[in-house]
């Protein structure tokens, strides 16, 4: 095939992509643009594809949760929704429900995980921000060891020593072994944005007169404040959608809500509505947390590593 | 070491500033120790997770179980067991191919999905907000809730695959219905974290490469192979690694869909590890599972890891 | 206000050398310039006096005390960054009023607000005291900075580039502002650390060249500008730059004399510390130099060396004329109404005074080798 443009150029035999054709040649410009209509539908039915396969289970479980017993196995989509399978699970008018124990338990657990995790992970993320000493590497990777590491080699030991210690089933128990979801997140994300402050900042501030801690709290800490919301936020959802630790380690006290919506499936006379109800329950809190935390999300989700 | 105020009309009297001679020291060494004294508290928390680790690491020599709370030490008969086992086989089997299938088809699932979206069309800013959905919902309320979807009873898969003509739907109940629904459940949680992380790489791209490309009238496919992956590989790369750790131990969605059934067909390594540990108390058994997959997992991790280094040092350089 | 010594610092930064036995002392309100290309170590150096960062080895005094283990906010000295580093989440005037508010340095809120206004206006930034720092043009930002340093007595100020970037027209002002702080009847100790040799000659009561993380020189301007302890120092100031001619010392009738490698060049260089056959590099100050169009004679006492014109810069009311004199290239500065049609090849002579020759020895650190 000739390259040379040329106004004799046979234009039928030209089997390029459109974008070095001349003007002169209007056929492939033309084929071009509607080749590129075309991509760009088939990009939006693509899209659209993937989107369907990804809420439509959504809206099948919002569905089931609002359909009656006698509706759920009949019909799909044509039913009278009821918030009844709800105020069932919740125990509206019957007192509270176990359901509602196990919520708060989740709660209880994720804020007191999280807490424990700023407390200790932020002087830990700023020091391995700013200084720079012995085994500041090894911490860090160890940390990030818990979030990679298979969750079982810890629990097992860890069921034993809680039997003994009876922490078995308690809260303190979880918000323990809950360390292992939210410190590494808290330390690993802090540091990025410790990282972002240029330390000058600190130090002009020990030059005007305050102490570290002072230049810490004066300086520091409104700057990555935004930071440590996100975080929160974030090492709150993973804690909140745990479930092999509670799984494992509590039986009823500290149960959480992820544990009880499996055990719900358990039993001969499996209420599916019922099931869904709860599930959808269990699942807003995080969702709804998400929203909050979007931009900050890629950057927490990586652990830092990709800055969007 | 409160200090009399400054004297403001008058700078001269250095008596009025606060005195170098009264001025408190803090020795080298103290200096030093400053970053430990932050860090004290986040390392007693390793340790106290380093410790139960150790211990599980140690029970692996003795045949500890619930049975035998008096356990007598065997060396490494326990891995000779597990490592001449069918079951572990099957088990490690299961979770290799796992890991494999579900990271392999969200990565290139996510790519896909952020290149669409890249697109930046009315529909893909619409969807990007709805994008992460599946992510945010515990791994395992989505098991559950993909367990109700396929029920032949109340789901929407069996209507579905009866009027595409599939008959006979048996959702999780055969072998390779239950490890292909894993990991479509998994890829359902997971895409959107590839997608978008690989989506925060295609916005940092530079413009002037993808027009010289235009310019010179390569296609879409060559522009992609040869520049668009390349330059967004560093992020693909560690979301690939963040996937592949979290597949080979997956056990929330696996657990909430199959319970590890049909028979073994999804018996991952955690879940033989925690049917023998937790269900039937032989601790030893369990963690000896673990302590295989756990070395697994590391060096996995290393070799990746090492990887990364080396695509993030080219890119850094170019 | 207080002396500052600094004896013999050394830093690594990882393999990194930033300072290699630093060693100088200012005294009790004198103004000292630090004057160095970028990563001398001007800025380590700053820093290590201020405490923010630690020598490896050696000892910063303070008014005699060695304050090695006294904490950056005990040592009461105040300094301005080349970053600004100016708070991001406060405005002009409680980023200029924090000094004040520290434990400290704290005054009343009515002390503080007048001084922070007296000296807003003395930077020419009172109207913008509200303003957010993201909202301010770098010169305003580097203004606000310098003025968080001003607002309060200290011990000593350290000055990193405080005027680096600011145009032009306003770093001359605040030159002269500066210089009117400085030498006023309320003198501080100063070090200011520039890259810029004009602010040093101007300013400094001495400097000190700082290069590769070593102090070359310590001296007054004068001491620096006549006598530069070798041709680095020499070359770092002045603009034009200091021409050099390389060749050899070879003795003479009344003396010991330089001849160039290329013989184009031959002055006495009287006082020079060497022996006749060595090899040397001379410099000459473009200043020193005069230009003699024609062929005439040059005044007794200097000596002439002829070349071609290589190249003519017009600089408003001055002309530049760079003269190629056998290999070398040497600088001077004419008014432009003396070479009126002056043009590139044209032959011309050069005059120099025999005593504003710089002898400098060939070789690794080609030190200073005349009187």
């Amino acid at each position: 095939m000739s390259t040379t443009v040329t106004e004799t150029a046979d234009p039928s035999g030209s089997t390029a992509a459109g974008s070095d054709a001349a003007p002169a040649r209007p056929r492939p410009e033309l084929r071009s643009s509607r080749r590129k209509a075309l991509a760009g539908s088939l990009a939006n039915v693509s899209l659209a594809a993937y989107f369907a396969f990804s809420l439509i289970p959504i809206v099948f479980i919002l569905a089931l949760s609002l359909k009656s017993n006698a509706d759920q196995t009949t019909t799909y989509l044509a039913f009278s929704p009821t918030f009844e399978n709800y105020r069932t699970v919740l125990g509206i008018g019957d007192g509270g429900s176990s359901y509602v124990r196990f919520f708060l338990a989740s709660l209880v657990t994720s804020v007191g995980a999280v807490l424990v995790s700023l407390a200790i992970g932020i002087p830990a993320a700023y020091a391995a921000a700013r200084y720079r000493f012995r085994g500041s590497e090894d911490l860090l990777f160890t940390l990030l060891s818990f979030r990679f590491a298979p969750e079982l080699a810890v629990i097992i030991p860890l069921s034993v020593i809680y039997q003994q210690l009876g922490l078995y089933d308690t809260f303190v128990g979880m918000i323990w072994v809950l360390q292992l979801v939210t410190m590494p997140l808290v330390v690993w994300i802090l540091r990025s944005f410790f990282q972002d402050l240029p330390a000058e900042l600190e130090e002009a501030a020990l030059l005007d007169g305050y102490t570290r801690r002072q230049a810490f709290f004066k300086t520091v800490l409104p700057l990555v404040r935004p930071g440590i919301a996100a975080v929160s936020l974030l090492a709150f959802i993973f804690a909140w959608n745990n479930f092999i630790f509670p799984f494992t380690l509590t039986s009823s006290n500290a149960q959480t809500v992820t544990v009880s919506s499996l055990a719900f499936l358990g039993g001969n006379q499996v209420q599916f509505n019922l099931v869904a109800a709860g599930v959808v329950m269990a699942a807003l809190p995080p969702l709804v947390l998400a929203l909050f935390i979007q931009r900050y999300l890629v950057r927490g989700l990586s652990f830092g590593a990709v800055k969007s | 070491m409160m200090s009399a105020p400054v004297d403001t009309e008058d700078r001269q009297p250095s008596a009025a500033q606060p005195s170098l001679r009264a001025a408190p020291t803090v020795s080298r060494r103290r200096r030093a120790l400053r970053p430990y004294i932050l860090v004290v508290p986040a390392v007693l928390l390793c340790v106290g997770v380093l410790y139960p680790f150790v211990l599980g690491v140690s029970y692996t020599f003795f045949d500890f179980s619930a049975t035998n709370p008096e356990p007598d030490f065997i060396g490494f008969d326990n891995f000779a067991n597990i490592l001449s086992s069918d079951a572990f086989w099957n088990s490690a089997r299961v979770t290799g191919l796992f890991a494999l299938a579900a990271t392999a088809v969200e990565t290139v699932l996510g790519i896909g999905v952020a290149l669409l979206l890249n697109r930046s069309s009315l529909i893909g800013r619409i969807f990007e907000r709805a994008l992460i959905a599946p992510l945010m919902v515990a791994p395992i309320l989505a098991a559950i809730m993909w367990r109700l979807f396929l029920l032949p009873e109340v789901g929407w898969v069996r209507p579905i695959a009866e009027s595409v003509g599939i008959g006979n739907y048996t959702g999780t109940d055969s072998p390779v219905g239950a490890f292909a629904w894993s990991v479509v459940v998994d890829t359902w949680i997971f895409t959107p974290f590839v997608a978008i992380i690989a989506l925060a790489g295609l916005r940092s791209l530079p413009r002037s490469p993808f027009e010289a490309a235009a310019v010179d009238g390569a296609g879409w496919w060559l522009t992609f192979r040869r520049l668009t992956l390349p330059m967004i590989w560093p992020y693909v790369l560690v979301a690939v690694i963040f996937r592949l750790m979290d597949n080979l131990k997956m056990f929330d969605v696996i657990f909430g869909l199959t319970t590890g059934g049909p028979g073994n067909a999804t018996t991952t390594l955690q879940i033989s590890a925690y049917l023998d540990a937790i269900s039937y108390a032989r601790y030893s058994q369990g963690l000896t599972h673990m302590i295989l997959l756990w070395a697994l997992v590391f060096l996995t991790l290393m070799i990746l890891v090492r990887y990364l280094r080396r695509v993030q040092n080219r890119a850094a350089g170019v | 206000m207080a002396a500052i010594e600094v004896q013999g610092i050394r830093k690594k930064f990882g393999k990194l050398v930033a300072l290699d036995d630093v060693s100088f002392s200012v005294a009790d309100g004198e103004f000292f310039c630090l004057l160095g290309p970028s990563g001398a170590g001007k800025t380590t150096t700053c820093k290590s006096v201020a405490g923010l960062v630690r020598p490896d080895e050696g000892t910063v005094r303070l008014a005699g005390h060695d304050v090695g283990d006294v904490e950056p906010n005990h040592r009461n000295l105040a300094m301005c960054f080349e970053s600004y580093a100016l708070y991001p989440q406060l405005n002009v005037f409680d980023n200029m009023a924090s000094p004040l508010r520290s434990p400290r340095f704290r005054l009343s809120d009515d002390e503080a607000r007048e001084r922070v206004g007296r000296t807003a206006e003395m930077l020419g930034v009172a109207q913008l005291l509200h303003r957010g720092v993201d909202q301010l043009s770098n010169g305003q930002r580097q203004r606000v900075a310098l003025g968080r340093v001003l607002v309060r007595p200290a011990e000593a100020y350290l000055l990193d580039e405080p005027l680096a970037h600011l145009d032009a027209k306003l770093r001359t002002a605040m030159r002269a502002e500066l210089k009117s702080i400085s030498h006023g009847d309320l003198t501080t100790t100063t070090i200011y650390v520039t890259h810029d040799y004009v602010e040093a000659l101007s300013l400094a009561d001495r400097i000190g060249v700082l290069r590769e993380g070593r102090i070359l020189q310590v001296g007054t301007p004068e001491e620096i500008w006549d006598r530069p302890c070798n041709a680095f120092v020499a070359e770092a100031f002045g603009k034009p730059r200091i021409g050099f001619v390389d060749g050899g010392l070879v003795d003479g009738e009344h003396g010991i004399r330089f001849v160039s490698s290329d013989g184009a060049v031959e002055v006495p260089v009287p006082g020079v510390e060497a022996n006749a056959g060595e090899a040397v590099r001379i410099g000459v100050r473009p200043h020193d130099l005069e230009l003699h169009p024609g062929a005439e004679d040059v005044p007794a006492g200097r000596v002439r060396v002829d070349g071609v014109v290589y190249v003519l810069e017009h600089l408003g009311r001055q002309t530049e004329v760079t003269v190629q004199v056998g290999t070398a290239l040497l600088s001077v500065v004419v008014p432009r109404e003396d070479v009126p049609d002056l043009a590139r090849d044209d032959r011309v002579g050069l005059s120099l005074d025999p005593c504003a020759v710089h002898v400098f020895a060939r070789g690794e650190d080609e030190r200073r080798i005349s009187s």
